[in-house]
């Protein structure tokens, strides 16, 4: 076997030196093909979903320009910010609780970076070829074929980056208006911004950027180190196993040439899309792709030496000792993601499905009548939460009988709000001053779709 | 078999990477910022207290409002790396 020599990087080189492109040889194994699953199903929720309709509209829409989130059968708004923020704390508990039980999960088979960059991957392969023509291609003069080929990956790259973009902001704006739209030339300027920022991100992180993402850019990667412990399976290199290293002829006893059974083929580092080599340990680069395992388990059947030379395994397995999977980390974590995602999904049930402001005219504190009575003056907003129209009727409740004027049913549609003048009248002395009152608006369709307001009524103290 | 690769691809240097760190860091800033802004501040809603001229639509004031976030972010992380790289 030819000696090849792989630049290495990321170790002991010091920031200044210019990047060495990495070019990530193609990999088939256990491992890549998670991967590729994963990437299906990913970008298939991302590239399909805002075309999925639900009862007349899109199924999943966040709809900036009306202030209202739609997700299948549920219909957020600004009112249910809560909801967000305590997904976003399940999401981070959820990030730490699999980083402590097998490490980089999310980096390698979930995180867009990776997702997207397998994408890129692929079409470059599909243009310029597998890793070693790549390279040659690179090296090469710009004649017709070095032309085409990058022409045609270009073409690619930026058509998949704009689409994209295009998908990006269907999320956000109707995809199906913003299609004919986009097509006739006639998207706002904003729509049309924002899917040349987003399809230009795609094309520069996943086309241009990549493993710098992780090793420069990504939050993530500086702070994950701090949830790992000897418990948490790691890709490892068995040293004891592998070393020494070298080269040797198939067929013969390593033990008898005093070597390991790594043959020094580097095909981990050639594999490695953040170009590091997993045999000089666990480093920060490192995003778990495991394409180092499914390249070395190649070898190892071609040596007739048993996988798993890399491998995922714990720090305390490689030193003998038992490893730990339930540990007071990973129960706290487990605990309190439990405890979040029960009380999520019970608040979400648990959601009024109206609500109602009501704020008092600011103009006159109350009004005196003829026949002793008194009038205080609200607006109302019933907000209809629910996925169907609804007929709302309005009740109050005070110290003293309350009359509503005028006492009518409110047609609301689904997701819309209804303001409304509301003029609320008691007998001006009865009881004395100035009081809370309960204002409710129910369903006429439907007594279970129902919300109360407290509001003050003011009237005079004697 | 491949020959040793030797040429430099033009990538990043490690200036170009601190600046690339200031525009990423106020990125994520922005939009965190954003989010929250716009979540509890309706623009529309801004409307009847004479809004400066250039208040446009919803989409246009989160726009701006991002990008107003993002300009401050990149000050604050601009400044934070000139400060911590000390006195030379």
């Amino acid at each position: 076997m030819n000696e090849v020599r792989i630049p290495l990087h990321g170790s002991g080189q010091s920031l200044y030196v210019a990047e060495e492109k990495v070019y990530p040889r193609e990999v088939s194994g256990r491992f890549a093909k998670l991967r590729t699953l994963s990437v299906w199903a990913l970008l298939g929720v991302f590239y399909v979903f805002p075309w999925i309709p639900w009862n007349g509209r899109q199924a999943v829409l966040f709809d900036l320009p009306a202030r209202k989130f739609f997700i299948f059968g549920l219909v957020f708004w600004p009112q249910d910010f809560i909801f967000l923020t305590w997904l976003l704390i399940i999401a981070a508990l959820t990030l730490f609780f699999f980083t402590a039980v097998a490490g980089r999960l999310w980096c390698g088979y979930a995180c867009p970076q990776t997702v997207w960059t397998e994408t890129f991957l692929w079409m470059e392969r599909l243009t310029e070829g597998d890793r070693n023509a790549r390279q040659r291609l690179d090296r090469g003069p710009w004649d017709a074929n070095k032309l085409l080929r990058k022409g045609a990956k270009q073409v690619l790259w930026i058509s998949f980056a704009l689409w994209t973009g295009f998908t990006f902001v269907g999320f956000f704006s109707p995809i199906r208006e913003l299609a004919g739209a986009v097509l006739a030339w006639s998207a706002g300027p904003w729509e049309t911004f924002w899917i040349f920022f987003y399809g230009f991100a795609t094309y520069g992180n996943a086309g241009f950027l990549r493993e710098q993402v992780c090793k420069y850019m990504c939050p993530y990667a500086r702070f994950q180190g701090a949830m790992f412990d000897h418990d948490t399976m790691v890709i490892t290199y068995d040293k004891e196993r592998g070393e020494p290293r070298g080269a040797r002829k198939r067929g013969t006893d390593p033990r008898a040439q005093g070597l390991g059974d790594c043959i020094d083929c580097t095909w981990c580092v050639q594999v490695c899309p953040t170009g590091i080599d997993i045999r000089q340990g666990l480093q920060i680069e490192c995003i778990a792709c495991a394409a180092c395992i499914d390249a070395c388990d190649e070898i190892m059947d071609k040596m007739g030496s048993p996988r798993g030379l890399i491998r995922y395994t714990t720090q305390h397995a490689l030193e003998h000792k038992p490893t730990r999977v339930l540990r007071p980390r990973v129960i706290i974590y487990a605990g309190l993601l439990s405890a979040l995602g029960v009380g999520f999904v019970v608040a979400l049930t648990m959601r009024s499905p109206v609500s109602l402001d009501v704020l008092r005219d600011r103009n006159s504190l109350y009004r005196l009548t003829d026949d002793g009575q008194v009038d205080n003056v609200y607006t109302l907003r019933i907000l209809n939460k629910t996925e169907k129209e609804q007929r709302f009727r309005l009740e109050a409740r005070g110290g003293s009988a309350l009359t509503l004027l005028p006492d009518r049913e409110y047609t609301v549609g689904s997701g819309a709000v209804y303001s409304l003048p509301l003029r609320v009248r008691r007998p001006a002395y009865e009881p004395l001053g100035p009081e809370t009152i309960e204002i409710t608006a129910r369903s006429v369709d439907d007594p279970e779709v129902h919300v109360t307001t407290d509001a003050r009524f003011l009237a005079p103290t004697r | 078999m491949s020959q040793p690769v030797t040429e430099r691809a033009p990538e990043l240097g490690h200036r170009a990477r601190s600046i690339a760190a200031i525009f990423w860091s106020a990125f994520l800033a922005a939009a965190i910022a954003t989010m929250l802004c716009f979540a509890f501040i309706d623009p529309e809603a801004l409307r009847d207290g004479n809004p400066p001229e250039w208040w446009g639509s919803r989409l246009q004031v989160y726009a701006l409002g991002f990008f107003f976030f993002w300009l401050v972010g990149m000050v604050s992380a601009a400044l934070c790396w000139q400060l911590s790289r000390g006195a030379r």
